[in-house]
């Protein structure tokens, strides 16, 4: 027979082109090592598929720890800078390849999880609506306080969105780029989620306004997010060390000031005003942030804090790191306790004890997940302290 | 409106009107663009010499989890085929083993631009003014992420059911030691992800996904399935719905720069830089591959060549950016000339080299070489009588002592490599346009194959003086590298590439390669 086949003649069907095929096929396999990537250290007992699909993709040399290739890059930008280098970041490493996402999530399985909220979503959006839940919102709550202020947040979830471009870009591992990409989309999302908050709203309530010009006039000319959002834009395009963005707003910012805000400003106190619509939103920001906690501890304490031949470095580096970004924070804090001045106060729940009790949960966390590892000092206490006098 | 109002319309609303409500991905999608605000330092950190504009819109309006439902979807259907129905018929076992061991090197090949893609779209995403077209570059990377590990799926699968796992299983680790390595991560990696932010773009977007996976990623669909794989169709496929997505990405790339000054001054020139850059390596690798890597043959590596590049690309893609000033590159008249020889000359080289490879490779049959003189008359006389001096020298088989590479070296045919491009050239012997030119520069002697990656090289070498396998291998003993490169399969002495497929035949092993005494040395050091 003729070995040029057209008209889409298929051999694994056809019985003509299948038995050539099966006749050259060996009888035994030639190999016994079925196991891909078989070479590598798993993080648990045996390569899991995440770490199959993931792990050495990154075609870097053995020059930058954990590389399997050699040589040089065989184009560079204008002038000769490399395309990846050790030089990116102040940290160092032993193998930048080490970072695992716990939850092990390669795309598919990313995907498969946000594709069920949206359809959950959708779901709970319909049955709200239905219900007539929104009826029982407080008007200030729901127009000047999610209106504004939670249009506003969404700002800040859209600049440090923007903050992982160049972590995608510039980081030196690939489960880390990886991971830095779904904490990007994970970021994105929750500003979709709160515009997609703001537009059913509009639907259910005439004359609630859609649009993101007040939030915006808010975010950007406003002084309760005036400190996030200078802190947003440093983390955002000031900061250049990819390995310095992610602590910033993983590490510092968004557990503190990301934490109050969504936990225990909107998520504690919307039930009190009637809206159970918003922590449904919250809550899944809240799964998005647990899971990159998850990550970046991945690859803060486990990796680098804990590397045999630089982990003291890193961790010199780590509260170098915390002094400079943490001022920062607690000046976003403070300047977002103006908010408590727009709402009518509810006893034990809005006035100063209750925030402070906020501030204290959100503090405590930090200092356990965060400080404490890397054997960072801190006084807790001062700095609630600090963030209270932002209270008018 | 008043908040008392406001809250007396809502009321008033509901109480003729509880149906079901819910916001669609385009309602919230009409917003992004205001997401975005101005302050003084918001800059890209990756420098281009174009301005994209800061209205530009993307054509694919996805949120992240309109994105994700879409993808999860597409997902199902393909792991669904895979670990069902292709397993239950045992189908990876089905396959024709040339074209197995093609898969070896497509696949992963293929995962390391994906893969590059991935850094690549976060520096456009950096790089873009407007949420828009940044929201279509995080769908972008998104996507690069899907494909990276769906290409390492079909050497995953393959390794876990197929024939020879060798090759399949350790992929990411081998690759590096053959001649065909630092040539791909010209093209499918640092092309990608090192120089003007636009310039990667056009690399990236307009060329390699806009040209050069059409062949990659769709033709290679129907060689794959005449040869007995549907694995490949079934991932490759669906990797290409999101293709679309990418293209049209380059393509809003374009637009948002149309109006700039620099594109009327610059973007011609990265464009053929780019399009010359790719189709210098995937001109021959891609032919080569489909050709000399399969046993079913779809047509002439030639014809698809001349329609998905020349046709559908230099004509009806390109002329589509004609109205901003974008023009058919001014090398796409010398690349048509490679497409008809230069795979061949790429097989001879790569044969030649086989010990160095993480595949196994097979010399043209008696059938197949009719096949090739018939659609490419002359190739017996220059290609297919050295493929049957090196046979009757017993190049399949250890005990001969032989290695083709040997015969380029008895005849004085040294083979050089393009410094610019990383591709083998043996401009001694070659029916396609390859030329020997040799510039000095920093005290190193540098070898060239043509004009247009000699031009980049003259006007940025500091770009491109990217160390070759002939410098790194320079002195070693061939088993040496192979031992060093892992070359070896399980059993720690046979080699993963072998001179053929034959399933009677004779496997390689270290010790053969030793004996031969093959040692490296640069040409260029010759001269």
């Amino acid at each position: 027979m003729s070995i040029e086949v057209s008209g889409g003649r298929r051999g694994l069907t056809d019985p003509v082109l299948a038995a050539e095929i099966m006749a050259a096929i060996p009888d035994q396999p030639l190999e016994t090592q079925r196991k891909m990537n078989y070479f590598m250290t798993p993080r648990g007992k045996r390569i899991n598929e995440y770490e199959v699909l993931c792990c050495y993709t990154q075609p870097t040399p053995d020059w930058i720890p954990g590389g399997l290739d050699w040589g040089d890059w065989t184009q560079k930008f204008h002038g000769g800078r490399p395309s990846w280098s050790n030089e990116s970041t102040e940290m160092r490493s032993s193998d930048w390849l080490k970072h695992r996402d716990p939850a092990f999530r390669w795309h598919a399985l990313y995907v498969k999880d946000k594709a069920e909220e949206w359809r959950y979503t959708d779901r709970f959006l319909k049955a709200y609506s239905a219900d007539g839940h929104v009826r029982s919102m407080d008007p200030v709550w729901r127009d000047e306080v999610l209106g504004d202020y939670l249009g506003a947040f969404g700002f800040s979830e859209y600049g440090l969105f923007n903050s992982h471009s160049s972590v995608v870009r510039d980081c030196l591992g690939d489960t880390l780029r990886m991971s830095s990409a779904m904490i990007g989309l994970d970021k994105v999302d929750n500003a979709q989620m709160i515009q997609i908050e703001r537009t059913f709203l509009a639907k259910l309530v005439p004359g609630f306004p859609e649009s993101t010009d007040i939030p915006k006039n808010e975010w950007t000319k406003g002084v309760i997010f005036k400190g996030s959002r200078e802190v947003v834009q440093q983390i955002w395009q000031e900061t250049y060390d990819w390995n310095e963005i992610l602590f910033s707003g993983h590490m510092i910012y968004d557990p503190l000031f990301g934490q109050f805000v969504r936990r225990e400003f909107f998520s504690r106190l919307s039930s009190y005003y009637g809206d159970t619509l918003t922590p449904f939103f919250i809550n899944q920001m809240q799964l998005y942030f647990s899971q990159t906690k998850g990550i970046t501890t991945d690859m803060f304490h486990t990796c680098l804090a804990a590397d045999e031949q630089f982990g003291d470095y890193n961790i010199r580096l780590m509260r170098a790191w915390a002094d400079k970004w943490l001022p920062r924070t607690i000046t976003s804090l403070k300047d977002f306790m103006g908010i408590f001045s727009k709402i009518p106060e509810i006893k034990g729940v809005s006035d100063k004890p209750a925030i402070e009790a906020a501030l204290g949960r959100v503090f405590d966390d930090w200092k356990h997940d965060f400080a404490d590892p890397i054997g960072y000092k801190v006084d807790t206490a001062a700095l609630i302290k600090t963030v209270l006098t932002g209270l008018k | 409106m008043a908040i008392s109002a406001a809250t007396k319309a809502a009321t008033d609303a509901l109480a003729v009107n509880r149906a079901p409500v819910s916001v669609g991905a385009q309602e919230v999608h009409r917003w992004m663009q205001s997401f975005t605000w101005d302050f003084e330092k918001n800059r890209t950190k990756y420098s281009t010499k174009y301005k994209m504009a800061n209205d530009t819109k993307e054509q694919f309006k996805l949120i992240a989890k309109e994105y994700a439902r879409m993808e999860s979807v597409k997902d199902e259907r393909q792991f669904g085929s895979l670990q069902d129905v292709l397993t239950r018929v045992d189908a990876a076992n089905r396959v024709h083993p040339k074209w197995n061991e093609s898969m070896k090197v497509i696949s992963n090949f293929l995962e390391v631009g994906e893969y590059n893609a991935i850094a690549a779209t976060g520096m456009l995403w950096d790089s873009a003014t407007a949420p828009e077209q940044k929201n279509g570059y995080l769908g972008q990377v998104m996507d690069e992420i899907r494909h990276t590990n769906q290409c390492g799926y079909i050497n995953y699968y393959f390794a876990k059911q197929g024939q020879d796992a060798a090759g399949h299983n350790d992929a990411r680790r081998t690759r590096a030691i053959g001649p065909l390595w630092k040539g791909m991560k010209r093209v499918f990696s640092d092309g990608f992800i090192s120089g003007d932010a636009v310039e990667c773009s056009i690399n990236l977007q307009l060329v390699g996904e806009a040209c050069f996976t059409n062949p990659l990623i769709v033709a290679v669909t129907e060689w794959a399935s005449a040869n007995g794989d549907e694995m490949t169709p079934t991932v490759f496929l669906s990797i290409e719905t999101d293709e679309l997505r990418h293209m049209a990405n380059g393509y809003q790339t374009v637009v948002s720069i149309a109006n700039d000054e620099a594109a009327s001054k610059y973007l011609n020139t990265d464009l053929n830089n780019a399009f010359w850059t790719q189709q210098k390596y995937f001109t021959p690798v891609l032919g080569m591959m489909f050709e000399y890597g399969s046993h079913f043959k779809v047509e002439p590596w030639v014809k698809t060549w001349n329609r998905w590049v020349y046709e559908d690309w230099g004509g009806i893609w390109i002329g589509r950016l004609g109205k901003y000033g974008v023009q058919s590159p001014a090398s796409l008249r010398d690349a048509k000339k490679d497409a008809y020889w230069a795979h061949h000359d790429l097989f001879m080289i790569a044969y030649a080299l086989w010990p160095t490879g993480f595949f196994r490779v097979t010399l043209p049959t008696a059938e197949e070489a009719e096949w090739y003189e018939a659609n490419y008359p002359g190739w017996y006389d220059m290609y297919g009588k050295v493929y049957d001096e090196w046979r009757a020298r017993g190049c399949e088989d250890p005990d001969s002592g032989f290695l083709p590479l040997q015969w380029f070296i008895e005849n004085n045919h040294p083979i050089y490599i393009d410094r610019v491009s990383q591709v083998p050239f043996c401009p001694s012997y070659c029916k396609g346009a390859s030329t020997l030119r040799v510039l000095e520069y920093n005290g190193k002697k540098h070898s060239f194959s043509d004009q247009w990656g000699e031009r980049m090289w003259l006007s940025e070498p500091e770009r491109y003086e990217c160390q070759n396998i002939w410098e790194q291998y320079e002195g070693r003993e061939l088993s040496e590298v192979i031992t060093e490169g892992h070359g070896l399969r399980s059993d720690g002495k046979t080699l993963i590439s072998q001179p053929h497929t034959n399933k009677d035949g004779k496997m390689w092993t270290l010790d053969d390669i030793k004996k031969i005494n093959c040692v490296f040395s640069d040409p260029l050091k010759a001269l």
